[in-house]
């Protein structure tokens, strides 16, 4: 493996799949997806609904079994050794996964006892996230009563107990009102500040264009668009040939063969 | 080890927020253990019937509400809603064994039988119900009837993660009434037509009824109590490795 960052056996990528594919069944749900996310970066995984985003991560955070290719986190191969993956990623998937009867004070003593923390350190570890993610007020409170916007931070914060080099999450804002997705937004980029990697699948491209640094764009199981969101942008101004500035949406729409008539009744269908 | 002591604290944390689902546990097998006696203790008087050591019927049937109390499975019920919730895969992202995933509910189920078990048996005493085998007596056959929970538990939690439905779930608890019922549940072994002896001997509860009804009826009488550890040792082994290769390959 290459080397980089000047630490000797540091690996080049956060992130890497190779010829990802997962069948379930007869449905190809992934088709051989090639992903590299660098060290440090915020990444954004686009596409519409069941293209393909959540089974990738389930699959890049040993949750789910890979039918063919291979995926490393940290230079770690998750089939591999699938503990060793775990010890350095976080993750907080589409629904916050969180234990309703506990309070959230419980909550992450127990995830990083789970890492391997002592009582006393998993207290204190406790303290601070919920210092961090501003809970300290509900902190001895049943998280059955958290609101929406509670529950997405609490499920942050356990996902960063073991202080990972890589952080998952899957649409972290969805169904977040306004001003708790602007929250999550702040603590994603004061995450990744810390060095630490964020692999972000979201079906918000306001969101992608704010807090990426690169993007990948999946349809039907595979990657149609990788690049940074300027460059992507760019790349279609020149294929338009016009002075107009595209946005991310056009680039989302013309990724994906999809046109802002047929989105809208697609909306149309789903709502009759 | 350590990964399942604290997901055992954390579950019998839970049971504690949900005595309203631990409470029928309690009531259904005292409501049993009482319309069975009355229903049957006029027939087996305890001066003229052998099997029952001088005790009244009621002393008979306790095994059987004590088998019932610890086959609920409230555990798998709780683990169906950890799935849908998303939780038990953040529990399935930690470095753990997955033994420990399993373990956890387990020693928590283990020990509300344990509980649940000495309340009953404390319950009875005061209706004439003693234990022949004394206090070593009294703690094997809470022993026994929390190893039955145990094993009962992680036969539910099976389905609960292969069906991953609560519905699901809860029908298969109700495959315990037909174990119950093919056992020598109202007479011994000996007093049973040929064919329900013949599905009685192979029903693994019988030998766990009978060691329990040994401890209440006879002084320690080993031979008829190692089978009933040895249904749980066996039966034991076997749910806690089927959960792991499900878990394992929970996709």
């Amino acid at each position: 493996m290459i080397e980089a960052n000047g630490r000797p056996g540091a690996p080049t990528a956060a992130v890497e799949a190779r010829g990802l594919v997962k069948h379930y069944n007869d449905v190809e749900a992934v088709r051989g997806v090639d992903l590299h996310v660098a060290p440090g970066e915020v990444f954004g995984f686009l596409g519409p609904n069941g293209a393909g985003k959540s089974t990738t991560v389930r699959m890049l955070t040993t949750l789910l079994t890979i039918t063919a290719g291979e995926a490393r986190v940290c230079g770690i191969d998750v089939t591999a050794d699938p503990d060793g993956a775990r010890r350095r990623i976080g993750v907080a998937l589409q629904e916050a996964g969180l234990d309703p009867r506990q309070t959230g004070r419980e909550l992450l003593v127990l995830q990083a006892r789970l890492f391997g923390m002592s009582a006393a350190d998993a207290a204190d570890r406790a303290e601070r996230l919920l210092a961090l993610v501003e809970l300290e007020g509900a902190a001895d409170r049943r998280i059955k009563g958290y609101s929406g916007g509670m529950k997405r931070r609490l499920d942050l914060a356990s996902a960063l107990v073991h202080e990972p080099e890589v952080l998952f999450l899957d649409e972290p804002t969805t169904g977040l009102d306004p001003a708790s997705r602007l929250t999550v937004w702040e603590e994603v980029r004061r995450i990744n500040g810390r060095g630490t990697t964020v692999f972000l699948t979201t079906q918000y491209l306001e969101e992608a264009d704010q807090l990426c640094n690169r993007l990948a764009i999946i349809d039907d199981g595979l990657i149609v668009r990788q690049g940074t969101p300027a460059s992507l942008k760019a790349d279609l101004r020149q294929r338009w040939g016009e002075d107009r500035e595209p946005t991310l949406d056009d680039v989302f729409l013309d990724a994906t063969g999809r046109s802002r008539e047929r989105i809208a009744g697609e909306v149309q269908e789903v709502s009759a | 080890m350590s990964a399942a002591v604290a997901l055992g604290q954390r579950s019998l944390r839970e049971y504690m927020r949900s005595l309203d689902a631990i409470v029928p546990t309690l009531f259904i097998p005292i409501f049993f253990l009482v319309v069975n006696t009355g229903q049957a203790a006029k027939i087996f008087p305890s001066g003229s019937t052998p099997f029952l050591h001088g005790q009244g019927y009621g002393a008979f049937q306790l095994p059987t509400t004590l088998l019932l109390a610890s086959s609920f499975g409230a555990a798998a019920l709780f683990l169906v809603e950890e799935i849908e919730g998303g939780y038990f895969d953040k529990l399935r992202a930690t470095p753990i064994p997955r033994a420990a995933i399993v373990l956890g509910r387990l020693i928590a189920e283990g020990a509300k039988c344990v509980a649940i078990a000495a309340v009953i048996i404390l319950l009875a005493l005061p209706f004439g119900i003693t234990i022949a085998s004394g206090a070593i007596g009294f703690v094997l056959l809470i022993l026994l009837t929390a190893g039955w929970g145990v094993v009962y538990s992680g036969f539910m939690q099976l389905i609960a993660l292969k069906t991953r439905s609560a519905a699901a779930t809860q029908s298969g608890g109700l495959v315990f009434f037909p174990l119950l019922f093919l056992t020598p549940n109202f007479v011994p072994r000996d007093m049973l037509t040929r064919p329900m002896e013949v599905a009685a001997t192979i029903n693994p509860v019988t030998y766990l009824m009978e060691a329990l009804r040994s401890l209440i009826l006879e002084d320690l009488h080993w031979a008829k109590i190692w089978p009933g550890f040895a249904v749980i040792a066996g039966l034991g082994v076997l749910m806690l490795w089927l959960n792991v290769r499900v878990i394992a390959r929970y996709d």
